[in-house]
C-alpha cells in the first residue's frame, strides 16, 4: 500500500519536472548580476556622474608613466632596451614598427575615451536620458567637451589631423572615416573648448575635473602649436621635402597667414592668464629671488602641492590649471621607483643627458660651458636654481640609504663617479654605489652620470623602491599659457609684454632679468627658457617639431658625463666614501655616448605613422609623409 | 537486520581507524567525514534493507512449466538457478504461495516433482536425484570430476583454472583442455576460468566434457556508455572510444587529467604545469576545432550532467567506472557544446554481496620532469665580461685587444684614453673558478638550493561496496596530499573526498539512485607566483650566495623576491579552500503495460564554495657588504626588511565564491525487439541553470601579523568588490532513435534542441542533428562462412551538425547582445569614487557557431579477438564560428578590442584520424597485451576576419590556427668581413647598419626588397600544439606479477626557448652559453649573449620572433611504469583479507626529446612555470 502510494509520488514527481523543465522559456533571459543597463545610468545624475568619472581615465597618469616622453627628445636616455624608444631615436621607425607609445596618447585608447564623451554628449544633447537637473547635465556636457577637446589634441599634435569621430558606433556600422584637415581638427578642438568653458564657467568642479579655465588652457596650447612653423605650409615644405599635395591640409595650414594665427594664439593665452585669478604660483616679482629660494620655488611647483618634504612649499599648487592627481594607497604612481638611482635599488629609466644639463645656465645669466676652464672643474657650482630641482648628479645631496649593506654612504649623496679610496689599507678604485659597477646593485644604474630628479617627492620618509608618491602631473599649468604668451608676442614682434612676462618666470627661480630685445635674441632666450623650465614635461618633443628644429636638437647624439675622483697630494679617504673636494681632484669629462641609442633624426618623424593595421583597416586613411 | 546494518558501519569505521592511526589532522578529518558517511549511510541502508528482507514470493500458477515458474521466482527473489538436465525444469507444475520465504516456495513447487535443492549463496542447484527436502539431506560421497575445457570452436584451452566454488580445491587445464579433481562435493559448483574469457559455474557432475567458455571478446559483450544512456559496443554506430577506471586507477596522477594521454586515440593532454593543485592537462579531442583565443575543450559530463564546477580533475581515479569519448555525431546528442567532442565520466555504482572492503595507499616522491640547466659562476663570469666589451661602444676591431687585456689584466684602456674594466678580473675570475672564497665568490646552483631533492606524496582511499539485488552501495574516502618541489614548500594541495553511490530497485518497476560527492581541495601557495618564483630562480645570478652559512637567505634579488625565502611561508600564505557537494538523484520507472517503456527523472544539485585567503606579511632577507666580518669570521649580515605594501604592514585579501546549479533531466525510452528488428526511442529535456556570487576583500594596515582576519586591518587601503558573479541558463530538448536488425545494420539519429542564455532571444534556440550507420559485415552469411580468423569487422560512417557558445578570449561571451555598463573607480578631489564604463558593445544578430563534423570508421577484430583494430577518419568543417572582428574594426571606432563582441563570421576545418590496434594473448601463466593508439589532427583556417594588407606569405587565413610568425634566421655575422659584405638594410628592425656587431643575427629577406623589417615574418605551418599524438599500452601477467607500461609521444608542434631575462639582471641557460658568438670562438651559426635589461640586440627584441629560437617539441616519454605482485591468496587469507597487491609505479620516468632545456610538453617559451613531475610511487591495495 505504502510503496503504491510512493510510486505514485514518484511518477508525479517526474511528471512535474519535465513538465516544469518544459515550460518556462524565458527563464533564459539571464540578466548579468554586476552590470547596468546604459538606460538606467541615463536616468541617474549620479550613475551619469560615475560615467563621466570614467571618461578622465585616457588622461592615464599624464607624463608620469616609466617611459616618459623626456627620453624622447633631447632631455633624456632611457636606460632599459626593448621599449622601442631606440627605435624612435635613431629615426627607424615604421608603420609595423612603431616604437614606443604613451597609452596617454595611443590612438586606440584616445579614440576609445572620445567615444566615451562623444555618447555623454549625445545622449545629454539629443535628449536620450531622463535627468531633469539641468546645472548637472550641463556639468556633464562640459566635462565631455573638454576631455574630448584635450584627446583630440593629443592625437593632432602626434599624427596631425585625424578622423573627427563624433558619431558612437555600432559594429554594423561603416566604420570607414577619411582624415580631416589639420584645420579642421584645430577649429573643432576651440569649439569644444569654448563650449565647455560656456557651461563650466561658474561652477565649482572637483579638484581634477575639468573646469572653464582648464578648456581656455587646452584652446591656448592647441592654438599657439597651430600657428607655429610646423603647420605653416610655406616653412614646413621648405623644411621637409616630398610631401604629397593631398597630404598637405593634413599637417598643416594651406591658406591664411601665420600671423593671425599667431595673434589667435596670443589671445588666447592672455584670457587663460586673465582668466585665473591666482595668477600662477609667485609670478609677480620684479626682482630674482635668491638662489636657494629659486631652486625652493621651482620644486614646489613641480610638486604641486603633493609633498610633505621640508622646505617644499604647498602653495605650489597654486600654479596648476589642470593635472592628474594621486592618492594613497591605491591611485598613486611610482616615477621615483622607475627613474631613481640603482644605489637606491630604483630603475634609473629616464636620466638627464648632458645635452639637458649642459643648457642650464649659469646662475649669472651667462651660458655654461665645457671650455670655460672654471665651469669644467666644478660644472655643478653656481647653475641656474631650476638645475638643482630637476637633476640628480654625482656628488648631491639625496635621500638617505637603506642601510642592509652596511652604512656604505653617510653623507646621502648621489655617486656616479670612480674615486680613488683606502679599502682596507689600499688603494682601490672605487666605483661609486649608484654606477653601473655599483656594490648594491649593478644593473639598471646610470649611462649619463645624471639621474631624474624632478617630479621625485624629496621627502626622506618616502623610500622609492617600494614606496609610491602623490606627486600631481601638470597637464597645464600657467606659466605654459605664460610662455605661450611670450612666444606669440616675440611672433608678432610685441617684445615689451614679452620681456616683462619672461623675467617674472626667471625673478621666480632666482635668474636675472633678460637684457636682450630684439626679436632673434629673445625667440632665442625664449625657447632656452622653456625647454629649462618646462622640462620633463612632455612640451621639449613637440616644440622641437613645431619649431622645425628636430634636427638640431633631438637629433644630436646622446652626450653624457664621467666623472673621477683622484686623491689630492698627499690626501687620502678611508672606506667609506663621501663627496669632497679639499680630499679629491674631481675630473668631468663629457662624451658621446651611442651604445644604447645611437640618435638620428629622420624628417619623417615630425608626424608619428599610423599603424599599418589601422590603414588596413580603414583604407580611407593616407598615411603620413616618409612611411 | 537494521543490527547487521548497523555492525556494518561500525565495522568501517572501526577499519578505518585501525588502517589510520593518530596522525593529527588527517584523522580527525577523516572521522569528521566519516560521520557524515555513517549517517548517510544507515539512512539509505535502513530503507533499503527493510525492502529488500522483507521482499516475500508470491505465486500463483497452475500448470505452468517449471521453466517459467523459475523465471518468476527469480525476478521476484533475485535467486540464480543452476541445473544441468533441462528436462528437469520442461515438467509442469502448478503452485499457490503468497509471502513466503524461498524455501516454502520452492518446497511447494517441488513437493510432486522428483527435484531437489540447495542454497548456496545466491545460486540454486538443482538436481533431480535428491531426497525432496534439503532438511532430509545427508551428504552424498564426494566424487571426482573429470572434463574439457574448450573455446567457443571447440578448441581445447590450457591452462585454464578449475576451482571449486567456495573451497580451496583447484587444478588447472593440461594441453588437451583437460582436468581431473577428484574430492569434489557431489553438489559443489566448479568455477572455470581464463583469460580473455567470460568465467563460468557449472555444477559439478563426474564427467564434464567440453565445457565450453565463451571469448570476453571486449568489444563484443562489453557495454559502453553514451549520450543519455549505454550502448553494447557491438551496435555503436559512432566514433567512441572508452577507458575503464580500473585502468586509470593504475598509476594513477593526483590529477585525472593527468591519465588521459596516450590511453585514448583521439585524444590529446597536454600537462603544461606541474603545480600542486594546478596541474591539470588540457583535454581536446582530435585536435582544435575553433579559431585562435575560441573554444576548444571538450564537454565534460560527469553522471549524466555536462559542464559540472570542478570538472574532471579531481575526481578520484578509485571511484571512475568508465570514461568514454565522443568525438564524432555520436556527441550530437549533447549538442550546443558538442562541437569540441564530449567525455562521459561515469562513477562506480555499489556491487551486491557482503561487503567489501578495499584500501588503497601509496607513498610517492616527485621531482621536477627536468628544470633548466643555468649557467655556473666561472661561465656566467666570462659572459659578463664579455658584455663589458660589447656594451662599452668598443670598435669591434679592438674586441680582441680588449678581450685579451680584460683576461690578462683586467682593464683595457682604450684609443681615446678610458678604459673598459672586467666585470670580473682575473683575480675575481680565478676564485670563482677554485671556489676558495665561496662566500664572496660563490658558484651557486639556484635549482639546487631552492628544490629538494625529491617531495612526498600520498593518497589513501578506502572504499567499501556491497548490497544485494535490491539495494547496492559504494562509499569511497579519499584522501590525497602532495608536496611541492621547494624546500620547506607552501606549495601543497590537500584533498579530501568522498563519494556515496546508492542505488535501489524499489519495486519491479521503480529504480532509484543517490550519487552524492563531497570534495574538498586545499591547494596552499606562497604568496609568490610559481611563474615569479621559477623567474627569479632563473634570475639568481650563481656568483651570489643564496643562503649564508648561517642559514639566513641571502639578498633581495630585485623586487624583494629571494626564491629561498618566496617559495616558502615566510612571506605570508595563499590558501584556498574549494568545496563540492554533488548530488545526483534518479529515479527509472518501467512503465507498466507497456513494455520496454521507461521514464527517468534526474535532479543534480551541485554546490560549490571556494575561499582564499592571501595574506601578506614582512619578512627579511640578508646582505654582506662583502667584507665586515663578526668577532667569529663569519660574514656581518645586515638584515633588511620587506614589507607587501606602502603600510609597512601586513595584509590580506579574502575572496569567496558561493554557487549553485541545478540541473533536471527528464527522459523517456522506449526500447523493443520485434524479431531481431531492435528499436530503441528515446527523447528528453534538460534544464540547467547556475548562479556564482562571491565578493573580494582587501585590507592592509594590520595592527598586528599574528592576526589574518579582516577585522584587523585598517579602512585606509581597503577594496573590496564582486567575484565571480554570474548566472546562466539553458534548455534544451534531445533525443535519439536507435535501430538494428539482428545487430547487422545499425542506424541512429541523435537531435537535440538547445536554448541558450548566451544569445539573443530572436537567435536563442538551435537544433542539431546527428546521424550514425554502421553495417557489421563480419555478420552477414557470406562473410561468416568465408572468412573465419575475422570476429567482427564493422563499417562506421556518421555526421553530425553540432555548436558551440560563443568563447574567445579565454571566456565565454555573455550578454554580448545587451548595452551594458560595468564599474570600476578613480580619483578626484583626494576621494576614490566610483566610474562606470561600457562594459560590452552589443551585437543584435548572433548565433551558434556551427560544428559539422564526419567521420568514417573502421572495426574489426581478429583471431578470437585477440586482435582487434579501430580506424577512424574526421573531417570537422566549423562554420559561423563566434569571433571578434579584430581585422576590420578600426581604432577609430573606438571599440577597444576586449569589447569587440562575438560576430558569426569564421570558418576552419579540421580533418585527421585516429586508429588503436591491441592484441592480448597468453602462454600459459604468462598473458599480455599490447595497444597502440594514436591521433593525427591538423586544422586549417579558411577564413576570419584577418587585417588586410599583409603580405601573402604572413596571412594567417590557410594556416592552423595561431600559426607561428617568424623572421627567417640566416646564421650569424661571423666577422667585420661578414658585416661588410652585407647588403641588406636592417634599420626596419631598429637598428642602423652601422651598428651591426660581430655574432648578429642575420635574417633571410623573404620579399627580396633589400630591407629587412616586419615584412619578412614569415607564417608557419605550425604552432605550439602536437598534430600527432599517441601512446603504446603493455600489459603483461605472470602468475602473481603484472607490469604495465604506457609511453606516450606527440609530433608536429614548437617551442620557444632562450628569452630569459638574463645578463646583469639575471643568469643564462646553460645552453646559451655554450651556443654563443665569443670573441674567442667566433662563428657563423650562434648569436653573441646579450644583456636582456640593458643592451638587448635586436635579434633578441624587435626581431626575437625569428626561427633560431624555435625548436620542434616531438616527444616521447615513459609515461607510466607499474609493477605490481598479488600476493596468493593462501598466504593472506590467514590474515583475513581476500586479495593483497602491492605495486610500484613511476610517472614521466623518461623523456627523449629535442628541446632538453625544458619539459616538452611546457607551453610557456622562458621556463617561468612550475614544471611537470616525475613520480615514483609504491602502494598496497588491500580488500577484504
Amino acid at each position: 500500500m505504502k510503496t503504491t502510494l510512493k510510486n505514485k509520488n514518484l511518477y508525479l514527481l517526474v511528471f512535474i519536472m519535465i513538465m516544469g523543465a518544459a515550460c518556462k522559456k524565458d527563464f533564459l533571459n539571464v540578466a548579468p548580476p554586476n552590470q547596468l543597463s546604459a538606460d538606467v545610468v541615463w536616468s541617474d545624475p549620479t550613475l551619469a556622474e560615475a560615467y563621466m568619472n570614467d571618461a578622465y581615465k585616457g588622461l592615464i597618469n599624464g607624463g608620469l608613466s616609466e617611459q616618459m616622453l623626456a627620453s624622447v627628445s633631447d632631455e633624456s636616455l632611457f636606460n632599459h632596451t626593448g621599449r622601442g624608444i631606440d627605435i624612435v631615436n635613431t629615426g627607424n621607425v615604421s608603420p609595423t614598427t612603431t616604437g614606443w607609445i604613451d597609452d596617454s596618447w595611443n590612438w586606440d585608447r584616445m579614440y576609445l575615451y572620445i567615444r566615451t564623451c562623444n555618447t555623454a554628449i549625445d545622449r545629454i544633447v539629443s535628449g536620450k536620458n531622463s535627468i531633469s537637473d539641468q546645472t548637472k547635465k550641463d556639468q556633464f556636457l562640459g566635462e565631455a567637451y573638454f576631455l574630448r577637446a584635450y584627446y583630440y589634441q593629443q592625437l593632432l599634435r602626434f599624427y596631425g589631423g585625424v578622423p573627427l569621430i563624433t558619431k558612437v558606433y555600432n559594429i554594423t556600422d561603416d566604420l570607414k572615416v577619411k582624415r580631416n584637415t589639420y584645420e579642421e581638427c584645430v577649429n573643432f578642438i576651440v569649439k569644444d573648448c569654448d563650449e565647455a568653458n560656456k557651461l563650466l564657467s561658474g561652477k565649482t568642479m572637483g579638484q581634477g575635473r575639468a573646469t572653464a579655465l582648464a578648456a581656455l588652457a587646452i584652446k591656448s596650447r592647441v592654438l599657439l602649436y597651430a600657428a607655429s612653423d610646423l603647420h605653416d605650409k610655406a616653412k614646413l615644405t621648405a623644411k621637409v621635402s616630398g610631401i604629397p599635395d593631398q597630404t598637405l591640409p593634413l599637417l598643416c595650414y594651406t591658406s591664411g597667414n601665420q600671423a593671425d594665427r599667431y595673434r589667435l594664439a596670443q589671445t588666447a593665452a592672455k584670457a587663460v592668464m586673465d582668466a585665473d585669478p591666482r595668477t600662477g604660483y609667485k609670478l609677480n616679482l620684479s626682482a630674482p629671488v635668491s638662489a636657494s629660494q629659486g631652486a625652493i620655488n621651482y620644486a614646489s611647483i613641480a610638486m604641486g602641492g603633493g609633498s610633505k618634504a621640508p622646505n617644499i612649499d604647498p602653495a605650489g599648487a597654486s600654479e596648476i590649471i589642470f593635472a592628474k592627481y594621486f592618492l594613497l594607497p591605491n591611485y598613486a604612481v611610482t616615477p621615483n621607483l622607475y627613474n631613481g638611482p640603482n644605489g637606491y635599488h630604483n630603475w634609473g629609466g629616464n636620466s638627464p643627458i648632458g645635452l639637458l644639463v649642459d643648457d642650464y645656465d649659469m646662475q649669472d645669466g651667462t651660458p655654461f660651458s665645457w671650455s670655460n676652464p672654471l665651469e669644467k672643474a666644478d660644472p655643478y657650482k653656481n647653475r641656474d636654481p631650476r638645475f638643482y630641482a630637476t637633476v640628480l648628479y654625482d656628488g648631491s645631496d639625496w635621500k638617505p640609504r637603506d642601510k642592509v649593506s652596511g652604512n656604505v654612504d653617510p653623507a646621502n649623496q648621489i655617486q656616479t663617479g670612480t674615486y680613488d679610496l683606502m679599502v682596507s689599507g689600499k688603494l682601490t678604485s672605487f666605483s661609486g654605489l649608484d654606477t653601473r659597477n655599483s656594490s648594491l646593485e649593478n644593473w639598471n644604474g646610470t649611462y649619463t652620470g645624471y639621474y631624474y630628479h624632478k617630479f621625485t617627492d624629496p621627502d626622506p620618509n618616502i623610500i622609492d623602491q617600494n614606496m609610491p608618491q602623490t606627486i600631481p602631473w601638470p597637464f597645464f599649468r600657467y606659466t605654459e599659457a605664460v610662455l605661450n604668451y611670450i612666444e606669440a608676442s616675440i611672433e608678432l614682434g610685441d617684445t615689451g609684454p614679452a620681456v616683462e612676462w619672461l623675467n617674472k618666470i626667471r625673478f621666480r627661480v632666482g635668474m636675472p632679468a633678460v637684457t636682450a630685445s630684439d626679436q632673434t635674441s629673445l625667440r632665442n632666450i625664449y625657447r632656452h627658457e622653456r625647454r629649462i623650465e618646462m622640462a620633463y614635461e612632455e612640451q621639449r618633443y613637440h616644440d622641437v617639431r613645431r619649431w622645425l628644429i628636430a634636427n638640431e636638437t633631438v637629433g644630436r647624439k646622446v652626450t653624457i658625463v664621467t666623472v673621477t675622483g683622484k686623491f689630492k697630494s698627499g690626501k687620502t679617504q678611508s672606506s667609506p666614501y663621501h663627496y669632497d673636494p679639499s680630499v679629491y681632484d674631481y675630473s668631468y669629462t663629457p662624451s658621446e655616448y651611442n651604445v644604447l641609442e645611437n640618435r638620428a633624426w629622420n624628417n619623417a618623424l615630425y608626424f608619428r605613422p599610423i599603424t599599418r593595421d589601422e590603414v588596413n583597416k580603414n583604407n580611407l586613411l593616407i598615411q603620413n609623409p616618409g612611411y | 537486520m537494521l543490527t547487521s546494518n548497523l555492525t556494518n558501519v561500525m565495522n568501517f569505521t572501526g577499519v578505518l581507524t585501525v588502517i589510520c592511526p593518530k596522525k593529527g589532522s588527517l584523522v580527525h578529518k577523516l572521522i569528521m567525514v566519516m560521520k557524515l558517511t555513517t549517517l548517510l549511510l544507515i539512512i539509505t541502508l535502513l530503507h533499503a534493507s527493510a525492502k529488500s528482507y522483507s521482499q516475500k514470493i508470491s505465486l500463483n500458477e497452475k500448470n505452468t512449466s517449471l521453466e517459467k515458474v523459475l523465471s518468476q521466482i527469480k525476478n521476484q527473489s533475485g535467486y540464480v538457478f543452476l541445473y544441468t538436465d533441462q528436462n528437469l525444469v520442461n515438467t509442469s507444475i502448478s503452485v499457490n504461495v503468497k509471502d513466503a520465504s524461498i524455501e516454502e516456495t520452492l518446497n511447494a513447487c517441488f513437493k510432486n516433482a522428483q527435484i531437489g535443492y540447495k542454497i548456496t549463496g545466491k545460486n540454486i542447484l538443482l538436481r533431480a536425484t535428491y531426497p525432496q527436502t534439503a532438511e532430509q539431506e545427508n551428504a552424498p560421497p564426494p566424487i571426482t570430476v573429470k572434463g574439457k575445457v574448450v573455446d567457443e570452436t571447440g578448441k581445447p584451452l590450457m591452462g585454464a583454472s578449475v576451482k571449486l566454488k567456495g573451497g580451496s580445491l583447484g587444478t588447472q587445464t593440461d594441453t588437451e583442455g583437460r582436468f581431473t579433481l577428484s574430492n569434489v562435493p557431489d553438489d559443489g559448483i566448479l568455477v572455470i576460468s581464463f583469460v580473455g574469457f567470460t568465467t563460468l559455474e557449472v555444477p559439478a557432475k563426474k564427467n564434464l566434457d567440453n565445457i565450453k567458455l565463451v571469448p570476453l571478446a571486449s568489444d563484443l559483450s562489453q557495454v559502453v556508455v553514451v549520450g543519455y544512456g549505454t550502448q553494447k559496443k557491438v551496435v555503436v554506430s559512432g566514433a567512441v572510444s572508452d577507458v575503464k577506471g580500473s585502468e586509470l586507477a593504475k598509476s594513477a596522477s593526483v590529477n585525472l587529467s593527468n591519465s588521459l594521454g596516450g590511453r585514448l586515440s583521439g585524444v590529446v593532454a597536454i600537462q603544461s604545469s606541474g603545480e600542486p593543485g594546478g596541474d591539470g592537462s588540457t583535454i581536446r579531442i582530435r585536435g582544435i576545432n575553433s579559431l585562435s583565443g575560441g573554444n576548444t575543450d571538450p564537454l565534460i559530463v560527469i553522471d549524466g550532467v555536462p559542464g559540472r564546477a570542478g570538472g574532471i580533475d579531481r575526481i578520484n581515479p578509485n571511484d571512475v567506472e568508465s570514461i568514454s569519448i565522443l568525438k564524432d555525431a555520436s556527441a550530437a546528442i549533447y549538442g550546443s557544446r558538442a562541437g569540441n567532442g564530449v567525455i562521459l565520466v561515469t562513477t562506480k555504482q555499489g556491487k551486491s554481496g557482503k561487503p567489501q572492503f578495499s584500501y588503497d595507499f601509496y607513498y610517492g616522491l616527485q621531482r621536477p620532469t627536468r628544470v633548466p640547466k643555468m649557467a655556473n659562476a666561472p661561465e656566467y663570469a666570462e659572459i659578463m665580461n664579455e658584455l663589458q666589451i660589447f656594451n662599452s661602444g668598443l670598435n669591434q676591431s679592438n674586441w680582441n685587444d680588449a678581450w685579451q687585456a680584460l683576461k690578462n689584466t683586467g682593464t683595457y684602456t682604450r684609443p681615446d684614453g678610458s678604459s673598459i674594466n672586467a666585470a670580473f678580473s682575473p683575480e675575481a675570475m680565478q676564485k670563482v673558478r677554485d671556489g676558495s672564497d665561496p662566500l664572496r665568490y660563490p658558484n651557486t646552483d639556484w635549482f639546487g638550493t631552492v628544490f629538494q631533492k625529491w617531495s612526498p606524496q600520498q593518497r589513501h582511499n578506502l572504499q567499501v561496496t556491497g548490497g544485494n539485488d535490491y539495494t547496492k552501495y559504494l562509499v569511497s574516502l579519499g584522501y590525497l596530499n602532495q608536496d611541492g618541489f621547494y624546500k620547506n614548500s607552501a606549495t601543497r594541495y590537500k584533498q579530501y573526498d568522498l563519494r556515496i553511490n546508492v542505488e535501489s530497485k524499489v519495486s519491479k518497476y521503480i529504480t532509484t539512485s543517490l550519487n552524492v560527492t563531497g570534495r574538498e581541495e586545499n591547494p596552499n601557495y606562497p604568496t609568490v607566483s610559481a611563474a615569479n618564483i621559477f623567474r627569479f630562480i632563473m634570475r639568481g645570478r650563481p656568483t651570489d650566495v643564496a643562503i649564508w652559512p648561517n642559514g639566513s637567505a641571502g639578498p633581495d634579488i630585485e623586487n624583494g623576491i629571494n626564491p629561498v625565502v618566496a617559495t616558502t611561508n615566510q612571506t605570508g600564505y595563499d590558501k584556498n579552500t574549494k568545496d563540492y557537494l554533488q548530488t545526483t538523484g534518479k529515479i527509472e520507472i518501467k512503465l507498466p503495460g507497456v513494455e520496454g517503456l521507461k521514464l527517468t527523472g534526474t535532479a543534480s544539485l551541485d554546490k560549490y564554495w571556494d575561499r582564499q585567503s592571501t595574506w601578506r606579511t614582512p619578512y627579511e632577507l640578508y646582505s654582506w657588504d662583502k667584507t665586515t666580518l663578526n668577532n667569529d669570521g663569519s660574514p656581518q649580515l645586515q638584515v633588511k626588511n620587506f614589507y607587501p605594501d606602502q603600510f609597512h604592514t601586513p595584509n590580506l585579501t579574502e575572496k569567496n565564491i558561493n554557487e549553485l546549479d541545478i540541473n533536471l533531466t527528464g527522459i523517456i525510452n522506449y526500447d523493443r525487439n520485434f524479431n531481431g528488428h531492435a528499436v530503441s526511442l528515446m527523447a528528453g529535456v534538460q534544464r540547467q541553470t547556475a548562479n556564482s556570487s562571491g565578493f573580494t576583500a582587501f585590507k592592509t594596515n594590520f595592527i598586528s601579523s599574528q592576526i589574518p582576519q579582516l577585522s584587523f586591518g585598517q579602512e585606509l587601503g581597503q577594496s573590496n568588490g564582486a567575484n565571480d558573479v554570474f548566472k546562466s541558463a539553458r534548455l534544451s530538448y534531445f533525443g535519439s532513435a536507435n535501430y538494428n536488425y539482428k545487430e547487422k545494420y545499425i542506424a541512429q539519429f541523435l537531435w537535440r534542441v538547445d536554448g541558450s542564455y548566451i544569445f539573443p532571444p530572436s537567435h536563442r534556440f538551435g537544433f542539431f542533428p546527428g546521424v550514425t550507420a554502421a553495417w557489421r559485415i563480419s555478420e552477414e552469411g557470406f562473410f561468416k562462412n568465408n572468412i573465419h580468423f575475422v570476429d567482427n569487422l564493422k563499417l562506421r560512417g556518421s555526421w553530425g551538425r553540432m555548436g558551440a557558445e560563443a568563447y574567445y578570449g579565454g571566456a565565454l561571451k555573455e550578454y554580448q547582445y545587451l548595452t551594458l555598463l560595468a564599474t570600476s573607480n578613480n580619483m578626484f578631489n583626494g576621494q576614490p569614487v566610483a566610474t562606470v564604463y561600457e562594459g560590452t558593445v552589443p551585437n543584435y544578430d548572433f548565433t551558434w557557431e556551427v560544428a559539422n563534423n564526419t567521420d568514417v570508421g573502421l572495426e574489426a577484430s581478429f583471431l578470437n579477438s585477440r586482435l582487434s583494430v579501430t580506424f577512424d577518419y574526421f573531417y570537422n568543417l566549423r562554420s559561423n564560428v563566434l569571433a571578434p572582428k579584430t581585422g576590420s574594426i578600426p581604432g577609430s571606432a573606438g571599440i577597444p578590442v576586449y569589447n569587440f563582441p562575438p560576430v558569426n563570421l569564421g570558418r576552419l576545418k579540421n580533418s585527421g584520424y585516429d586508429f588503436s590496434v591491441n592484441y592480448s594473448d597468453r602462454a600459459g601463466d604468462f598473458n599480455y597485451s599490447v595497444s597502440v593508439n594514436a591521433g593525427y589532427a591538423k586544422n586549417k583556417v579558411l577564413y576570419f576576419d584577418e587585417t588586410p594588407g599583409a603580405p601573402d606569405w604572413q596571412r594567417a587565413t590557410g594556416h592552423p590556427t595561431d600559426a607561428w610568425l617568424l623572421y627567417q634566421y640566416d646564421g650569424v655575422f661571423k666577422d667585420q668581413g661578414d658585416i661588410d659584405a652585407n647588403k641588406l638594410d636592417y634599420s626596419g628592425l631598429g637598428i642602423s647598419n652601422s651598428s651591426l656587431r660581430p655574432g648578429d643575427m642575420k635574417f633571410k629577406d623573404v620579399n627580396h626588397d633589400g630591407k629587412i623589417n616586419g615584412d619578412d615574418k614569415i607564417r608557419m605551418d605550425k604552432n605550439g600544439t602536437p598534430t600527432f599524438t599517441g601512446g603504446v599500452n603493455i600489459n603483461l601477467g605472470y602468475k602473481g606479477f603484472d607490469l604495465s607500461v604506457l609511453v606516450q609521444g606527440a609530433t608536429g608542434g614548437l617551442q620557444k626557448i632562450g628569452l630569459t631575462e638574463s645578463g646583469s639582471i639575471g643568469n643564462y641557460l646553460e645552453w646559451s652559453y655554450q651556443k654563443r658568438w665569443s670573441i674567442d670562438h667566433p662563428n657563423n651559426l650562434y648569436p653573441r649573449l646579450s644583456d636582456s635589461n640593458s643592451g638587448a640586440t635586436y635579434f633578441t627584441s624587435s626581431a626575437s620572433d625569428n626561427s633560431y629560437y624555435v625548436i620542434n617539441s616531438n616527444y616521447i616519454r615513459i609515461k607510466n611504469v607499474e609493477l605490481g605482485y598479488t600476493l596468493p591468496k593462501e598466504w593472506i587469507q590467514k590474515l583475513g583479507l581476500n586479495s593483497l597487491r602491492i605495486y610500484a609505479n613511476g610517472i614521466n620516468l623518461a623523456t627523449f626529446d629535442k628541446i632538453k632545456i625544458w619539459d616538452p610538453e611546457s607551453t610557456n617559451t622562458s621556463g617561468q612555470y612550475y614544471p611537470q613531475a616525475k613520480v615514483i610511487n609504491m602502494g598496497v591495495k588491500v580488500t577484504f
